[in-house]
Order: structure tokens, then C-alpha cells, then sequence
């Protein structure tokens, strides 16, 4: 991806909308008895369009910004998010994709990373009540969720961004040498 | 990764800090106007959920309407003998005083935490309306929470669900005294934990805020506030864990206005 001034404005505002989004939308419904998380799913589909840097550095934001804006402890967020934009960017780096199978998926496994670490990092610290076994359930719902989620959310980034992507044009198919007068 | 740790540590235990709530006033305008606008969305997704699990409750619903029915005679009947047995024993309303001097105010939920590790909602008053730390906030139903954190035009709502809740509650009629707690990853079950073993929890009963005073101490919560209805409470988990099980009257996955109780003593 070519970062200009323009293309850094868009992807601010493309966090900007998704973290409002996720908090005035998405975490307010209920599709049994699990809110969608589309957090992990908007960091990953960035990480994979931008690369590992952008992944990571969009991911420690978002983490920030939400901490900032629920008033919660700060950095643990930003921790597993940033985890998930980086192994998402280095994906991209690493492998080649086509299709909307792979993002969907990646969506779907760095969300499952996301909310594990993110109950790691919790646990970690401590806390003060125990823990129901629907933890599970929340955790492979929201899973589930990114996985389809995650096809729209990198169509509709991919086009915001498209100026800025870099395309590798189509090697030409070689043509078949073939031997005058033979056959 | 080297920031996130900073963050962690420098900022884990604090409710909340400066630079956290500039933020989140800065931002409290765009939650507003994306909460008004998204609603209608929120809506349609909610019916689609709801009439799934309407299918299932239909029944269980039919039978608890006709339980409903003979304890509203029932109650209608009590209520009477209530006004009489008042007028009788000059009733002492020294707990009913208590929680008069709670002013309600309305509030619009604007934003809800996505993760059930932190269960808290924002809502669109704050300490320019009057709202305080540790003010209580009900639902028409019952008791939702306490305010964590405030700003300016928003405040934080701690919900009963979330791990660092913790709230001092009775069983009535019999007055067993426990604490509220959550079970993380739960939203439609608490414990009321640290129970009298020696004393008996039914299935059914109320459970309500125990509003304690002593010493010149006294709750942040006023005594009396609907909190759940017991679901579960087995003989061997009284005994052996000192805990039963409630069902929370509030509706917490599903909060639009709340009302924050203001002025209270603290």
C-alpha cells in the first residue's frame, strides 16, 4: 500500500467509523446471546491490504481508542489487536490470496486470537468474579460472526483504499512454441 | 507491544484517567447522533433474534402467566391489608425515607462495552446534570448498575455483569444477606454469594439491595431496589458454597433509557 496523506485520512476515517460502529451498533445487538466484535476483523482486513506496519500500528490504535473511549484500563487492547494486524500484515507478506475465502478466514481465525488473548491478558491481571463456561460460546460466536463479516468488511475497504493498492499486473500467458508444419 | 505493556502498567487499578475522559467527551456528541441514527438497524437485527427465541418461550410464558394471575389476587389482597396494617403500626419509614432522597434522571444508553470482560454502558448524562460516582441506575425493572466513571455530558454505568461489580442485596421475605456477583460470559444469571448457610433460599423469592447502614456508614445503594428473582437454589450449593442463583429483573443485553438515582446519601 502507498501511504499519502490522503490514503493515512482514509484509513482514520474508516477506523473512526468502524470503532463508533462497533460501539453504537454492533455491541448493542444480540444474535443469540452474542454481540458481533467487528474490531478484530476491520484490524486484520487492513493488516492484510497494508501490510504488517500498518496492521499492527492500526490495531494498537483502535485497541487505544476504544479503551480510551469505554474508560477502561488501558493497553490490553491494544495489545491483542496490535497482535492481530501484525500476523495479518505478515500473512499478506508471506502468501499469496485471491478470492474472498482467505480474508474471511484469517477474519475468523485472528478474531478467535483476538478474543483468547484478550481473556489471557484479563485473566492474567486478575479478576474479582468467576467465569461462567458461555465464555466459550461467546468466544467461537463472535468467531463465526467475523467469519462473515469479515468478506464485507474487506470489500468495502478494499474499494475506499483501491488508489492506494498496489497491483501486480498479470504476467501474459506465455503462448505454445509450436513447430511449423508438424502435427 | 512495548507501549501496550506501558499502558497496562501504568494504568491498570485506575477507574479512569484525564486523558481517557477528554476522549471520550470529545466523542460523546458522535456516539449520540450514531446511536440515534443506527437504532432502526439495531431494531431489525434484535426482532430477527427475538422471534427465534420467542418460538421457545411461548409455552414456559403461558404457564408462568397463570401462576402470574393467582399471585396478582394474591397481591392485590396483601396490598390492602398493607395500607390498614400501616395506618396501625405508624410504619417507620426510615429505610422508605432513605431512598426518597434519590432524585431520578433519565439517560439515553449510547454505547455498550463489546467485550464481556468489562461490562458497561455509557449514557448520555453527566456531571452537568448532577450525576455522580457510585450513583445507583435502574431500568424499569430493577437495578442495572452503578456510575464508575464521569464526564462532563456522559457518564460510564459499571452493570451488575461486570467482574468488579459487587453489591450487597437481600432475599425477601426472610432477609438473607449476600453479595451480587456476576459470572463473567453470563448476562442472564448472578450469584448471590456469601449467603448464611443456616438460613433457607427458596426458587422464586426476590432478591432486593440490603441498603446497609451501621457506624455512620451506609450503602450506596438505597434498601429495597428490585435486583432479581432466585432461579436456582439447591440445598447442596447453599451448604457447601453458600450461593444461589439469580435471574437479574433488568434486561441488561438490551438497554435504551436507564435512570440514574441522584443526591442519594453517600
Amino acid at each position: 500500500m502507498i501511504l499519502t496523506p490522503k490514503i493515512v485520512a482514509r484509513i482514520v476515517a474508516i477506523v473512526l467509523v468502524g470503532v463508533l460502529l462497533q460501539l453504537s451498533f454492533f455491541s448493542r445487538v444480540d444474535l443469540f446471546h452474542v454481540s458481533p466484535d467487528v474490531l478484530p476483523a476491520l484490524v486484520v482486513v487492513l493488516g492484510l491490504l497494508g501490510g504488517s506496519m500498518t496492521g499492527a500500528v492500526v490495531g494498537f490504535s483502535i485497541g487505544f481508542l476504544v479503551d480510551c473511549l469505554l474508560v477502561q484500563p488501558l493497553g490490553a487492547g491494544s495489545l491483542v489487536l496490535l497482535g492481530s494486524g501484525y500476523l495479518a500484515g505478515m500473512f499478506r507478506e508471506r502468501f499469496e490470496f485471491h478470492g474472498l475465502l482467505v480474508p474471511a478466514l484469517l477474519c475468523m481465525g485472528l478474531t478467535l486470537f483476538a478474543e483468547l488473548g484478550y481473556a489471557a491478558v484479563e485473566l492474567l491481571l486478575g479478576v474479582d468474579a468467576p467465569v461462567s463456561l458461555l465464555v466459550i460460546r461467546d468466544l467461537l460466536l463472535k468467531s463465526v460472526y467475523a467469519f462473515f463479516l469479515g468478506g464485507a468488511i474487506y470489500l468495502g475497504v478494499r474499494r475506499v483504499l483501491r488508489p492506494a493498492l498496489v497491483v501486480e499486473p498479470k504476467a501474459p500467458r506465455e503462448r505454445q512454441a509450436s513447430i511449423l508444419g508438424a502435427g | 507491544m512495548l507501549g501496550s505493556f506501558a499502558l497496562l502498567t501504568l494504568t491498570y487499578g485506575q477507574s479512569s484517567n484525564g486523558f481517557q475522559r477528554g476522549v471520550s467527551t470529545i466523542f460523546s456528541p458522535l456516539q449520540t447522533v450514531a446511536d440515534r441514527a443506527l437504532k432502526p438497524a439495531r431494531d431489525l437485527v434484535d426482532w430477527f433474534d427475538e422471534t427465534f427465541e420467542a418460538r421457545g418461550e411461548n409455552e414456559r410464558l403461558r404457564a408462568q402467566l397463570q401462576e402470574e394471575r393467582e399471585m396478582a389476587v394474591a397481591g392485590q389482597v396483601a396490598l390492602q391489608e398493607n395500607a390498614q396494617l400501616r395506618e396501625l403500626l405508624e410504619f417507620d419509614r426510615g429505610p422508605v425515607l432513605a431512598s426518597s432522597a434519590y432524585e431520578s434522571l433519565t439517560a439515553r444508553v449510547v454505547v455498550r462495552s463489546p467485550t464481556i470482560w468489562h461490562s458497561t454502558v455509557t449514557i448520555d448524562v453527566g456531571s452537568d446534570d448532577g450525576v455522580r460516582v457510585w450513583d445507583p441506575v435502574v431500568s424499569g425493572d430493577g437495578l442495572v448498575g452503578r456510575i464508575s466513571s464521569v464526564e462532563g455530558g456522559a457518564a460510564q454505568v459499571m452493570m451488575l455483569t461486570d467482574p468488579a461489580s459487587s453489591i450487597g442485596a437481600k432475599v425477601v421475605p426472610e432477609g438473607v444477606q449476600g453479595l451480587v456477583r456476576p459470572e463473567i460470559g453470563d448476562f442472564e444469571e448472578l450469584v448471590l454469594d456469601f449467603i448464611d448457610s443456616t438460613q433457607r433460599v427458596h426458587q422464586g423469592q426476590d432478591v432486593v439491595t440490603s441498603g446497609w447502614r451501621a457506624q455512620g456508614h451506609a450503602s450506596h445503594f438505597p434498601q429495597g431496589l428490585p435486583i432479581g428473582e432466585v432461579t436456582r437454589a439447591s440445598v447442596e450449593e447453599q451448604e457447601a458454597r453458600q450461593r444461589v442463583y439469580l435471574r437479574p429483573y433488568a434486561d441488561l443485553r438490551d438497554l435504551d433509557f436507564v435512570q440514574v438515582l441522584t443526591g442519594g446519601s453517600r
